[in-house]
């Protein structure tokens, strides 16, 4: 019987994956949109800083980047934990990597909503 | 199996890279893996280089030039494709842990990261030509 490769794991908890699918399935959807903005209507397939500034007057878009970053970073951090789970880490190892992970994730989202409102105010 | 616990751990570790002996499956479970961990890497450079932002339009500007690059360009596709596989792939991971489409799965890893190359080539086409 082949093992489940994606369900939960030891060290992870049920509500940890769940988090990761949940936040994963909403990360795709953000992602697709923040794609095609930046990518394939974008004049020459990158926004300048003016029109980066004006993108984020409509207040839509600051909620959706925000909730972009505060859903990826939590996504990769419980993502990358789970690859060093197969690392089989002692105790000790993973009590370092939750504590890591956290203080990583909690800069990296406060850094992204700081960043992404001082952009829509530049407009104001 | 005790062939596996004598061996050195490097020894071990380096038969994680040995692309022979794989289900299609455990392909897919692999492909994910590669993307999430280049998509991380990229996440956090991503979160940095923004911060040109804050500095205004001369840095942000600036930096826009330096990327108007080929090889950025590239490096911009490639995570565009590892973006859609791991997506495409991880909607896939979601309904079969829900027990959804179980039977289906293989084919549907193949359809779904297929659709993911053709998307990523409309992105590149998008990237280059214009």
């Amino acid at each position: 019987m082949e093992k489940n490769l994606y369900g939960p794991k030891s060290g992870e908890g049920t509500w940890l994956w769940l988090a990761k699918i949940i936040s994963g399935a909403l990360v795709a959807v953000i992602l697709f949109i923040h794609l095609v903005v930046n990518h394939l209507v974008a004049p020459n397939g990158l926004l300048s800083y003016a029109e980066i500034v004006k993108y984020y007057q409509n207040p839509i878009i600051p909620v959706m980047e925000i909730l972009f970053v505060t859903l990826a970073v939590p996504h990769a951090l419980i993502g990358l934990r789970g690859i060093i789970l197969d690392l089989k880490p002692t105790r000790a190892i993973l009590n370092g990597i939750n504590w890591l992970f956290s203080v990583v994730g909690v800069i990296a989202i406060i850094y992204g909503v700081w960043l992404i409102l001082t952009i829509a105010s530049r407009g104001a | 199996m005790s062939q596996i616990t004598t061996q050195s751990p490097l020894t071990r570790a380096a038969k994680w890279f040995d692309p022979r002996f794989r289900t299609v499956n455990m392909l897919g479970f692999i492909l994910n893996r590669i993307t999430a961990l280049g998509l991380t890497l990229y996440l956090f450079l991503h979160l940095s280089v923004l911060s040109q932002l804050a500095v205004g339009p001369g840095g942000y500007d600036k930096f826009i030039s330096i990327i108007h690059n080929p090889l950025f360009t590239f490096g911009e596709v490639l995570v565009v494709t590892a973006g859609m596989m791991h997506g495409l792939n991880g909607a896939r991971i979601v309904l079969n842990s829900l027990g959804v489409a179980i039977r289906i799965q293989k084919m549907l890893l193949i359809v779904l990261l297929s659709i993911a190359v053709v998307i990523s080539f409309v992105f590149a086409v998008r990237m280059f030509l214009v």
